[in-house]
């Protein structure tokens, strides 16, 4: 078939056929927002340790680039990414033939025009005060409907299902669609619409921003993980019968813990003790992710299996990152820890563990899968994943010890200054380019050999 | 739970249920907060806003300060802010009944200014803060507010004239029927 190929390629199977394009779409562009914002990381860690670098305008000044990077994380790159793995996993699992593969791509492409307008506001200083709702409320709209038209498809490719079977992964993935655009429509209208009076706003934040990372990032990372595993290492999920008590656990905990980030506030004292309580309750769900992922993978030496494939060996590294962040989690949401690390660098730490070392190295391990099920090559080059696996590892642990132990020193008094983390970022720069050149490579050897991908 | 429906559901029911079990609930005990006396008869408390202070919130959050800093003072029971001399005493909703945009903020490069205005104790300060914080300071210089005059004096811009007048209108100088201060 393919006459100018210089590498191995393959067909696709019909029903990746059938989602190839979007998914590729969706990766292509969290790839490029990946190392935009890796980037703009670099620079607001270099102004942190000398506060004149960049400074001269208003433009690059701290503020505007520590907000632009907090959103194109988080909008583009991790959302734009699950938009692809939730419709990837959720068509392999049904065996599902996606026939509006224009209307995702539409939606991909509103989504991303609409973070693009919307990180330029940000850099103009047209901008809102509470971290992630940054954008314009212009934007609320647009991002919605484009929010829907791309992640919507997992939803109905579940409903119209060839095969009876349900996996957990399709739970975690159907609860995830539908909780953010909920969240999203509820929050856009009470903080930028019509604003909820005084420190309410900060409370409906507070939620919004947990059901964000918890209940989309999070919850999508977890039904990959249900996935990867099994297929993966080829055993069946040990103590499976515990999954349904720990998605219907994790849903019901997950966005009751928001008030436990704002402890000390203003906020009536009974709200805040419900987020430490439910804190602690989300233990229970977690345990049971850990039981579910560590018991299939500990025994009859899984453990160096796993770490021989590439695909679980960053699951490896995520699982452990949710296991670290739940038991951080629920210690530091209690009162006398949280008097400690409150607004100091601990919290960045915390953050960072869930949405990268969790979320993102899932994604980073799917993408080893899926990429060449989408494009129909391999991955150009071993030594850059290695590299790319090393850095962003490296820089996890590093920004992790970093940022952790600073928090605890600032908060007994130990330490004034906030760690800048230049070392860490640069790391992470590092890896994700690597992984963008290998990523790049396959999505463009894809369409230089020409040959419709539909074909199979 | 083969079923779409069942699972639409249940996520629906959770998440309705911290929806109103914190957030309406939250409303139904502030949402009727306004300005009220420390004691029966006197000044209503927090004060009015002067219009250039409003601008100059507009200000702090277009530079993104709220990234540095925060504005709330916790409880002696919950941290040390007050021991750090940050408030005379602890932040409680009704202070920020009259702000359009509430910036508590989550991380403290540097100081809180919850009490700011008080702590300052003339303009030229802040100015002088804003144009070239000290070396070595994470505090970014924000040089690109000022002008240079004919004479090669320095001239705040529009911007750090109200910034200022913003930065000054950050005070804990009353008392609250929640929290009063010590005399
Ligand atoms: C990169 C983080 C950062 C940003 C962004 C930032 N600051 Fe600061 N700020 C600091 C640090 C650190 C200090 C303490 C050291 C110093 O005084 O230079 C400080 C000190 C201050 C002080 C003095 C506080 C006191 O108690 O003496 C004021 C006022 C202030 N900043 C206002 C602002 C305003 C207004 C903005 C936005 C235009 C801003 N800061 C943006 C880090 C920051």
């Amino acid at each position: 078939m393919s006459q100018d190929s210089y590498r191995p390629s393959f067909t696709l199977s019909r029903v990746d056929a059938s989602v190839a394009q979007p998914v590729r779409l969706f990766f292509a562009s969290a790839f490029l927002w990946l190392i935009l914002a890796s980037i703009v990381s670099v620079i607001t860690a270099i102004q942190l340790k000398d506060n004149s670098f960049l400074g001269g305008c208003s433009l690059t000044t701290y503020g505007r680039l520590k907000a632009l990077e907090g959103n194109l994380f988080a909008y583009g790159w991790v959302t734009n990414a699950l938009f692809g793995l939730n419709l990837w996993l959720m068509s392999s699992l049904t065996r599902f033939e996606f026939k509006n593969a224009w209307l995702a791509n539409l939606g991909g492409v509103i989504w991303n025009l609409t973070l693009t307008y919307g990180a330029i506001q940000i850099v103009l200083g047209n901008m809102n005060g509470l971290s992630l709702l940054e954008m314009p409320k212009e934007v609320s709209l647009a991002s919605f409907v484009g929010f829907l038209l791309a992640a919507l498809w997992p939803a109905v490719a579940f409903s119209r299902r060839p095969t009876g079977h349900v996996y957990v992964s399709q739970w975690y993935i159907l609860g995830s669609t539908f909780v953010f655009p909920i969240t999203f429509a509820l929050t856009h209208l009470l903080v930028l619409w019509c604003p909820a009076q005084g420190v309410l706003q900060a409370l409906v934040h507070s939620w919004f921003y947990q059901n964000f990372h918890l209940l989309w990032f999070a919850s999508s990372a977890i039904a990959a993980v249900y996935y990867f595993i099994p297929k993966e290492s080829g055993r069946t999920v040990a103590a499976y019968y515990l999954s349904t008590v720990g998605f219907w656990t994790y849903f019901l905990f997950a966005s009751w813990t928001s008030p436990a980030s704002l402890l000390g506030s203003p906020l009536p004292l009974w709200i805040q003790s419900v987020g430490v309580v439910a804190s602690l309750l989300m233990l229970i769900p977690l345990v049971i992710l850990s039981i579910n992922f560590l018991g299939t993978l500990s025994w009859n030496r899984g453990l160096s299996q796993s770490w021989n494939n590439t695909t679980l060996r960053f699951v490896l590294v995520a699982i452990f990152a949710l296991i670290l962040w739940g038991a951080l989690f629920a210690v530091f949401s209690t009162r006398g820890f949280n008097a400690v690390v409150r607004f100091t660098s601990f919290n960045v730490g915390l953050e960072h563990l869930l949405s990268y070392s969790f979320v993102s190295f899932v994604i980073f391990g799917a993408t080893y899968f899926i990429l060449p099920k989408v494009t129909g090559s391999f991955w150009l080059s071993p030594k850059l994943v290695h590299l790319h696996f090393w850095s962003s590892a490296i820089g996890t642990v590093s920004l992790l010890v970093i940022t952790l132990v600073a928090g605890w020193q600032q908060g007994s008094g130990l330490r004034t200054d906030w760690p800048s983390g230049i070392f860490p970022a640069v790391l992470f720069l590092i890896g994700h380019i690597a992984f963008g050149i290998n990523a790049f490579g396959m999505l463009t050897a894809k369409l230089s050999s020409g040959h419709e991908s539909t074909h199979a | 739970m083969k079923n779409i429906k069942l699972i639409f559901a249940g996520v629906l029911f959770t998440l309705s249920a911290s929806f109103i079990g914190i957030l309406l609930s939250g409303r139904v005990q502030l949402g009727s907060l306004g300005r009220a006396p420390a004691e029966e008869g006197g000044p209503l408390f927090p004060p009015r806003e002067p219009g250039l202070a409003i601008q100059g919130r507009q200000v702090y959050i277009s530079l993104g300060c709220v990234a540095c800093h925060t504005q709330q003072v916790r409880p002696a029971s919950q941290g040390n802010d007050i021991a750090k001399g940050y408030g005379p005493r602890h932040s409680v909703a009704r202070d920020y009944v009259l702000q359009p945009s509430v910036l508590l903020g989550s991380h403290r490069i540097g100081p809180d200014l919850a009490n700011y205005g008080a702590r300052v104790s003339s303009e030229n300060e802040i100015h002088s803060h804003l144009r070239s914080p000290k070396a070595g300071s994470a505090m970014p210089s924000y040089a690109f507010l000022y002008t240079t005059g004919k004479d090669g004096s320095v001239v705040p811009t529009e911007k750090a004239t109200a910034l200022v007048a913003y930065l000054k209108s950050l005070k804990i100088d009353y008392s609250s029927p929640e929290a009063k201060l010590n005399q």
